[in-house]
């Protein structure tokens, strides 16, 4: 028992001095950091240069970011895809890739669809569906990349001004909301983000997003085979000590294409000529099998 | 916990610099660093990577999106689905639906688009049945017609109620009911026809044919209709009833309905065996034709990609089935048959008696409007 808490004190007196000796090492990273003079060799003397009314202390970061491939073609084996968003801190101070200096979020919205949650009860011994909500736009796709855990980040308040978090998935209520609490509907969101999350078209990457360079950063999103077409937009915020310091948005679309597309739009534009030709398929593929059929037999 | 002499090599290693106390603070396990390639985030060691490879690759192969259930799923599933279905219906000489609807809202396909989709393939799988009856000449037509009349009307009527229960939620709970109603029924009736039929065989060694009553309320109907072939001279206003039930049902279960329809026309309105057969053949090929096109227009459910699936595999199995079902007596066909209803109507009832793991559903995109 004694030993045991030896060993703990020991660990926690240990963990403290670590802590104490990294924010030591990391004011001084700031401290020289924050000399204005240019470090030989580096990325930030062009930039000066562009820019000469520039003050002498650096100006405010700025995050750019672009996305893997703006189009996505959705065919007949489309089995997913693995999106990978780039991106550069403009201005960063950042001493090393390995700094930490920086926290990046991406956040990958997918196109919102109408949406109706169910919940089954018992009713005379069967289980029926006795409550819906019906959510007039839900993202059919969500995913969230960061370089570490979110509320690491920053704090509730920030991530839910940014719509950062599964908490904060924009969803707009339709039909069926009125007259009911706050927190049945809270059940009916998290119902949805917890199935949304099953299917994997809501996902959480920790450790997510990785620095390349001092500046460059990328993260990957897997987007699955169910998902939903339409555009997508992929936002990026670049935090520091938990405050946002600047966000870019961009937009990739993932389109019907092929034999997929073709089906589809006949589908919906003429229904009764799709339909037909569906029974003519069928009426021939029952006569042709049988025929092959009877002559081999 | 943290190894630092482990975290110095593998970073000597990987070529990286900078400071390992802020590496280690930006990602605290440690362990993380080590079990991941830092700028990919995917798997490092080289096996993960290579078997999730060739899972991509043998996913890619197989897999096919369906453009009207908004779903990519792996073609193989239904192609056998298809063949098993087709053995059943070869060997039974049924048409399947009562088995396929319910495997593929098993599967994952949504109720609408499993009901429209299948009336596509009952048309695939009963026309060259329909073929091989009419080049036999076993068809009536005349009552063919009126059935057809009649099964148009009620398939018209089951598809407009398909997509009214979709838009209020409560379609698969009515596809179950019906599901377990009828299943259970009609299975009940020919488990106890056929066994007795069994036992009489094996006590007398001899098939017995039923008794037939002349005169039954049927035929005081009005508006009475002869049909030559069927050698029939009774009230069209039966026929047009029970043509519009089974459309009715076929439209609602995707099914058929030859299970319903036959019983119906040897024990309602007492029509030859000989005929039987061909007769609710070929309206069972018109009224899902019709029914295939009412889903088509009005819900917008049949997935062509997925019909063709399933025909190609039903098509295949039913061949095997048919070879296998004529080792068996036509009795025991029936028992077997009444056993395999029975089972599916059970397991239909399952759905809405178990408690289920999520009582939470979701409906989204096409199939989630309100």
């Amino acid at each position: 028992m004694s030993a045991a808490t030896g060993w703990a004190r020991a660990l926690f007196v240990s963990l403290v001095a670590l802590g104490l000796l990294c924010t030591a090492a990391e004011a001084q990273q700031r401290r020289q950091r924050a000399v204005p003079v240019p470090v030989p060799g580096q990325s930030q003397q062009p930039a000066q240069k562009q820019d000469p009314n520039a003050p002498l202390s650096m100006p405010r970061e700025q995050v750019q970011a672009d996305v893997s491939t703006r189009r996505v073609a959705v065919t007949s084996n489309f089995t997913g895809i693995e999106i990978v968003v780039f991106g550069a801190v403009d201005y960063s101070r950042q001493p090393s890739p390995e700094a930490g200096y920086y926290d990046v979020v991406v956040v990958v919205e997918g196109t919102p669809t109408r949406l109706v949650a169910r919940k089954k009860d018992r009713i005379l011994g069967l289980w029926l569906n006795a409550e819906s909500v019906s959510f007039q736009k839900v993202p059919s796709f969500y995913a969230i990349a960061a370089t570490r855990p979110l509320d690491e980040i920053a704090s509730e308040d920030v991530l839910k001004s940014s719509g950062i978090g599964f908490e904060y998935v924009p969803m707009t209520l339709g039909k069926g909301a009125e007259g009911k609490s706050e927190a049945e509907i809270k059940k009916f969101r998290d119902a949805v983000v917890r199935l949304k999350r099953k299917e994997k078209l809501y996902s959480e990457v920790e450790y997510g997003v990785s620095f390349i360079g001092r500046s460059l950063f990328r993260a990957s999103v897997d987007v699955p085979a169910n998902v939903t077409v339409g555009p997508f937009d992929t936002r990026v915020y670049l935090f520091r000590n938990g405050e946002l310091l600047s966000r870019y948005t961009a937009r990739l679309n993932l389109e019907r294409e092929g034999i997929e597309q073709i089906i589809y739009s006949a589908a919906v534009r003429f229904p009764l000529a799709y339909g037909l030709l569906t029974v003519a398929l069928a009426m021939a593929a029952g006569l042709l099998a049988s025929t092959l059929l009877r002559r081999a037999g | 916990m943290l190894c630092w002499r482990r975290l110095c090599r593998e970073m000597r290693e990987r070529g990286l610099t900078g400071d390992p106390v802020a590496r280690v603070l930006r990602n605290p396990s440690g362990f993380r660093v080590t079990a991941r390639d830092d700028l990919s985030g995917r798997p490092a060691t080289r096996t993960q990577a290579a078997i999730e490879r060739r899972r991509r690759q043998m996913d890619k192969a197989m897999n096919f999106y369906l453009p009207i259930a908004e779903m990519s799923v792996n073609v193989t599933i239904f192609l056998g689905m298809g063949a098993a279905v087709g053995f059943i219906s070869g060997m039974f000489g049924v048409g399947g639906g009562f088995l396929m609807t319910p495997l593929l809202i098993f599967a994952g396909i949504p109720v609408a688009v499993a009901v429209g989709t299948e009336s596509a393939q009952i048309v695939a799988s009963s026309v060259s049945g329909a073929v091989a009856q009419w080049r036999r000449r076993n068809i009536d037509l005349t009552m063919a017609a009126v059935l057809l009349a009649g099964g148009m009307v009620g398939a018209a009527l089951g598809v407009r109620v398909v997509g009214a229960l979709q838009r209020i939620g409560q379609l698969e709970l009515f596809v179950t009911l019906c599901y377990v109603t009828f299943l259970s029924a009609i299975g009940t009736l020919m488990l106890i026809e056929s066994y007795n039929e069994i036992r009489r065989y094996e006590r007398d060694k001899r098939v017995r044919l039923r008794s037939r009553a002349h005169h039954n309320w049927i035929h005081r109907l009005p508006f009475k209709i002869r049909f030559q072939r069927s050698k029939l001279y009774i009230s069209a206003i039966p026929p047009l009833m029970i043509g519009a039930f089974v459309g009715f049902l076929g439209g609602i279960m995707g099914i058929g309905g030859g299970f319903i329809m036959v019983p119906a026309m040897i024990y309602l309105l007492r029509m030859p065996i000989g005929v039987v057969i061909g007769t609710s053949l070929l309206q069972i090929v018109f009224v899902t034709a019709f029914t295939t096109v009412l889903h088509a227009r009005q819900n917008f459910a049949v997935d062509i990609v997925l019909a063709l699936a399933l025909m190609i595999g039903g098509v295949v199995g039913a061949q095997f089935g048919a070879a296998a079902g004529e080792k068996l007596r036509a009795e025991q066909l029936r028992f077997f048959l009444a056993i395999l209803v029975i089972f599916v109507g059970l397991r239909m009832a399952w759905t809405l008696v178990a408690p289920p793991g999520e009582v939470f559903s979701i409906t989204s995109g096409t199939w989630g409007h309100q």
